[in-house]
């Protein structure tokens, strides 16, 4: 007996029943965010097989929920909010094997001669090396297009300790690029 | 504003614009300057955000976790291999061990040159649970022997390579060949029939062709109940 709803938005639309034919755009939208969700979950987690799997089950949850989709055009934040939260729940479910500092250097320095732009791959390896604390919020800016406030929301935190992480993350960066780093700000300076 | 603030302000959002903010970088070089270097930043940041490193942790994080199984599973080998040749090499050791004892307390068996008769080939299996259809030429030594509680045949065949011990052991089952060397003598131990053969040889003598012929030509004899 077949499902009467597709049970994942993995599989392909000729896989689907015909009932499933309505979904078949949504399905091609999540489909074509999946890069954008695997990056994001790849930076968070500095591990492209655990970003693959985090992706997999936030796509899962995301079709099952697909219902508080009400507009397309924000499915983009809808995804990354999930994969975060995924994210989040994956560390909370198992403490995720600690991996050393350097060993991420190494293993992204490897391919360093093949890289024609090697600031970028200092700059890679930099913000690989910075602590969750301070890449989630810089992830969440830069790459998910998030604003302060909304990243407070998500984080649960203040718009001031948002500021402040993303600074210090700046700041980190910035040292490593070879400029001079501005003192450092109390938690809680920074304000808007 | 101050510089500080105004710095604190663009490190965290380089793009943030607000009234003070741009009232305070227009009457000052230094924050302006400072926030086209933290923009600029901001754009290499993105560019580096849009392509994780090439080797994720995982590809170095695996090969750790894969060899800590091939790890556990040599470990688990080796003790299974450790066990296994407590149980299957160190009796068949011993049993070498006492071949060769038996050899050494007999060193006129190597001397023998004159060939026996069939009969006397027959008297010193008789008994033992085996028939061999052997050339009764190549035979020079041939006798019953006490050996681990029973009589077993031991026989001494004559090759090109010079003379070589064959005990037919019909009660000592091992269950894999072993060679072995010891007391100048090398020999090996092959399962046969119920039981097994040891062949030993001194000055190269060929034990191995010897073994597989006496592995071919021994009849193993129903055991009496």
């Amino acid at each position: 007996m077949r499902n009467s709803q597709p049970e994942s938005p993995v599989s392909s639309v000729s896989e689907r029943s015909p009932g499933a034919d309505a979904q078949a755009p949504l399905t091609q939208l999540f489909e074509s965010l999946r890069p954008d969700l695997v990056r994001f979950a790849h930076w968070l987690s500095r591990d492209r097989a655990v970003a693959e799997d985090i992706v997999q089950e936030s796509l899962l949850r995301a079709w099952r929920s697909r219902d508080a989709l009400r507009e397309p055009a924000s499915a983009r934040a809808w995804l990354l909010t999930i994969v975060r939260r995924e994210h989040a729940r994956l560390y909370e479910r198992k403490r995720l094997e600690l991996v050393s500092l350097e060993e991420v250097v190494d293993t992204a320095a490897g391919p360093r001669l093949a890289e024609p732009d090697g600031d970028l791959l200092t700059l890679r390896n930099a913000i690989m090396r910075l602590p969750i604390e301070y890449r989630e919020p810089l992830v969440l800016q830069v790459l998910g297009g998030f604003s302060t406030e909304e990243i407070a929301r998500e984080l649960t935190l203040s718009s001031t300790a948002v500021l402040t992480r993303l600074f210090r993350a700046r700041n980190k960066l910035r040292a490593i690029c070879g400029m001079t780093p501005v003192a450092d700000v109390a938690d809680g300076e920074v304000a808007r | 504003m101050k510089c500080e603030q105004a710095r604190l302000q663009m490190g965290a959002d380089p793009s943030a614009a607000t009234p003070d903010l741009e009232a305070h970088v227009a009457g000052c070089a230094a924050c302006a300057r400072f926030r086209e270097e933290m923009r600029a930043l901001d754009v290499d940041i993105r560019r580096a955000l849009q392509e994780p490193p090439r080797a994720s942790v995982s590809r170095r994080r695996r090969p750790q976790r894969l060899w800590r199984q091939w790890a556990l599973a040599a470990s688990v080998l080796l003790a299974t291999a450790a066990v296994l040749g407590v149980w299957l090499l160190r009796p068949s050791q011993t049993l070498a061990r006492e071949v060769v004892a038996h050899v050494q307390a007999e060193p006129e068996s190597w001397l023998a040159t004159q060939h026996l008769s069939s009969g006397d080939i027959a008297a010193a299996l008789r008994g033992s649970g085996v028939e061999l259809e052997l050339i009764s030429e190549r035979v020079t030594y041939a006798h019953s022997c006490w050996f681990r509680g029973r009589y077993v045949p031991h026989l001494v065949v004559q090759t090109a390579q010079g003379p070589v011990t064959v005990m037919i052991l019909s009660h000592e089952r091992v269950l894999m060949r072993r060679s072995f060397r010891e007391a100048g003598m090398s020999g090996v131990i092959v399962p046969a029939g119920t039981g097994s053969i040891a062949v030993l040889a001194r000055d190269g003598g060929d034990m191995n062709a010897v073994a597989g012929q006496m592995q071919h030509d021994i009849r193993w004899l129903p055991q009496p109940h």
